[in-house]
């Protein structure tokens, strides 16, 4: 369960956000949809403690990471829009290192290990150091990583990008299991079509500020415009921008 | 297990599979222990050939006096007799350059000096030869040769010999060939503490700035570990890296000191096994020094290009005490002890000459770079949370 109210960050004289609030219950996929500079990568590194909020609140499982930034991140599978691996290590080697980041014992890294194996279909990649990895094949790696410690809440940005047909419905199906089990999860993302097959609720920022929040179907009621992405368009408002 | 020895073994781990790493390792274990054993052997040669190396004078009509040669003989100049010998010849002879000079003595040189005339001696001799010392030495038998003929003559006729050396001059020269090599030695003695900054360069810059440039960095700091334990695990790893390195080096430079007989250029190594240990021992603390030091610098470089750059600069700072101080040739003073790599290789030194060194010069070194170290890890820890640092990731 993730709440946000009224977000707000300025790196000097740039406003990022500008009073940003939506919330993610347990059980849902909730997709954040933002154009590039809407402020979106801001909000996820304030929600896992990187950086400080100017002003608002943030409630993680109860928790505020600016407060306690070990605790909210126990709770928390984090997919960062850049994928960064350590070549040298096997995939097996990355996720028992991230697993003993977060205190597992190592029978329960094992466990979860053929866990997320077998959820993200990996078993051709387990043993094998990262170099030579594929776009896709890395993002499972790090998408593995998240999920390792069984969090209750995921922040994924842009979790389907590099994949293939396979491994995206393969994440997808990972995701609906996870919803199933009670997670929370916020994700972040261009893809429409992801947004209107996987998510319960959306959330649209732009500008620093979140302009609604609803199911796909509600957000269309709400614009009065039947397509998803044209009521995105809608709502952020880019096109009266542009034509203005 | 503690958050930060999680860190720790993973960046062993993958140091160890790092080719550049372990290469690092490997050359500055040896290239240090052989750079000395070739300049200690080319000092030790050059003063052992100067020993080695005789005075020989050709002498042409050597028995018309005597005297002379034996003078000659007792200031341990060689002389080889010849025949009477051309211009031509003697030029040809002394162009060889094996003896300083050629001493000709005119045929009626004893029948000048039974009359007590003056009876010239001629000393050829090449000034463009680099001999002026041993030609040096000649001229001075010859005068004293000279003086004590007027002496015994003057004593004849009742005169005191003292007459003649109213200011006598006596010359000390106190150079040796291993006072003069000495400094260069003690310098390249000392650099052997150079290297530790070397072992774990390649881990300290790829732990930081590649970390950064391969954008790991930004998922590493948003997992469940505090800035410190992570700052903590990758400089105990570097510093792991530098003691086996320094420890390695330090044996084989043990190895090979013993093996030379240092003594010829007036140096020693007295080192037994426990002062080895010892010196081991005190050295750690540079180790993490070394480590923290390189870890806080690499950290603000985005690349690890640039990182090597700015790092590869600054390693300058450290060097600079470490060779400029022994070409100063100052005694051993205690401020020497506070200054890393400077302090190890003076305690070194120390140790080498069989010196008995005060507690207070090992509790000096140790705790200045221990200080260091924690200073440099403080203030990585500070960077790592600080959120100019979060948005460059």
């Amino acid at each position: 369960m993730i709440k946000v109210d009224n977000l707000q960050k300025a790196f000097g004289k740039v406003q990022a956000l500008s009073g940003a609030s939506f919330h993610a219950n347990d059980g849902q996929i909730v997709g954040l949809l933002g154009p590039n500079g809407a402020g979106k990568t801001t909000a996820l590194r304030i929600l896992f403690g990187l950086l400080q909020r100017d002003q608002g609140s943030v409630s993680i499982d109860g928790v505020d990471p600016a407060v306690d930034p070990i605790a909210a991140r126990k709770n928390m599978g984090i997919l960062t829009d850049q994928v960064g691996l350590y070549e040298r290590l096997s995939t097996r080697e990355h996720l028992r290192y991230f697993g003993e980041l977060h205190g597992m014992k190592r029978a329960d890294i094992d466990s979860a290990t053929t866990d997320v194996v077998e959820l993200l279909a990996m078993q051709d990649i387990i043993e094998r150091r990262a170099t030579g990895f594929s776009q896709g094949q890395r993002l499972k790696v790090a998408l593995a990583r998240a999920l390792l410690h069984r969090p209750r809440n995921l922040l994924l940005d842009e979790p389907t990008r590099g994949l293939d047909v396979m491994s995206t419905r393969a994440l997808r199906r990972a995701l609906q299991a996870l919803r199933e089990r009670g997670c929370c999860i916020i994700m972040a993302t261009h893809v429409m079509q992801e947004v209107s097959h996987l998510c319960d609720d959306v959330i649209v920022i732009a500008k620093g500020k979140s302009v609604a929040q609803g199911s796909p179907a509600a957000l269309c009621e709400q614009t009065g415009i039947s397509n998803l992405e044209d009521a995105f368009v809608s709502l952020i408002g880019t096109e009266e921008g542009i034509a203005a | 297990m503690n958050r930060f020895s999680v860190i720790w073994r993973k960046e062993v781990i993958d140091a160890l599979r790092d080719k550049r790493s372990l290469m690092m390792l490997a050359l500055f274990v040896f290239i240090y222990p052989l750079m000395m054993w070739g300049v200690l052997n080319t000092a030790i040669q050059k003063a052992t050939k100067v020993d080695r190396e005789t005075n020989e004078v050709v002498v042409i009509g050597a028995s018309q006096a005597p005297t002379l040669m034996q003078q000659l003989k007792e200031q341990g100049v060689t002389v080889l007799e010849r025949d009477d010998m051309d211009e031509a010849a003697i030029t040809a002879l002394l162009r060889e350059r094996k003896q300083a000079a050629v001493i000709r003595i005119p045929s009626d040189f004893a029948e000048k000096y039974q009359a007590l005339r003056p009876s010239p001696i001629e000393l050829w001799s090449d000034s463009a030869a680099d001999q002026q010392s041993k030609l040096k030495r000649i001229e001075q038998v010859l005068r004293s040769y000279g003086n004590s003929i007027a002496q015994a003559r003057l004593l004849a006729h009742g005169v005191s010999p003292a007459v003649l050396a109213p200011v006598p001059v006596q010359e000390y020269d106190t150079a040796t060939s291993a006072s003069r090599s000495g400094k260069i030695v003690g310098a390249i003695f000392g650099i052997f503490f150079v290297a530790t900054f070397y072992f774990c360069l390649n881990l300290a810059i790829d732990t930081t700035a590649g970390e950064r440039e391969r954008k790991s960095l930004e998922i590493l700091l948003a997992q469940p570990v505090k800035p410190l334990e992570l700052i903590v695990g990758k400089w105990l790893a570097g510093a792991l890296l530098c003691a086996v390195g320094l420890s390695l080096e330090l044996i084989v430079g043990h190895v090979v000191l013993t093996s030379m007989p240092l003594e010829e250029i007036s140096l020693s190594w007295r080192l037994g096994l426990p002062s080895l240990l010892l010196l081991i021992a005190v050295s750690l603390p540079l180790c993490l020094f070394a480590s923290a030091f390189e870890i806080a610098l690499a950290m603000n470089s985005k690349s690890f290009k640039e990182a090597q750059t700015s790092v590869g600069f600054a390693l300058m700072l450290p060097l600079i005490p470490a060779v400029v101080v022994p070409m100063l040739d100052l005694n051993t003073q205690s401020w020497m002890y506070a200054v890393p790599v400077l302090a190890e290789q003076t305690l070194m030194l120390e140790l080498a000459k069989g010196n008995a060194v005060p507690v207070t010069a090992f509790l000096t070194t140790a705790c200045v770079s221990l200080g260091l170290a924690l200073l440099c890890v403080a203030f990585s820890s500070w960077k790592l949370k600080s959120e100019k640092f979060v948005l460059g990731v």
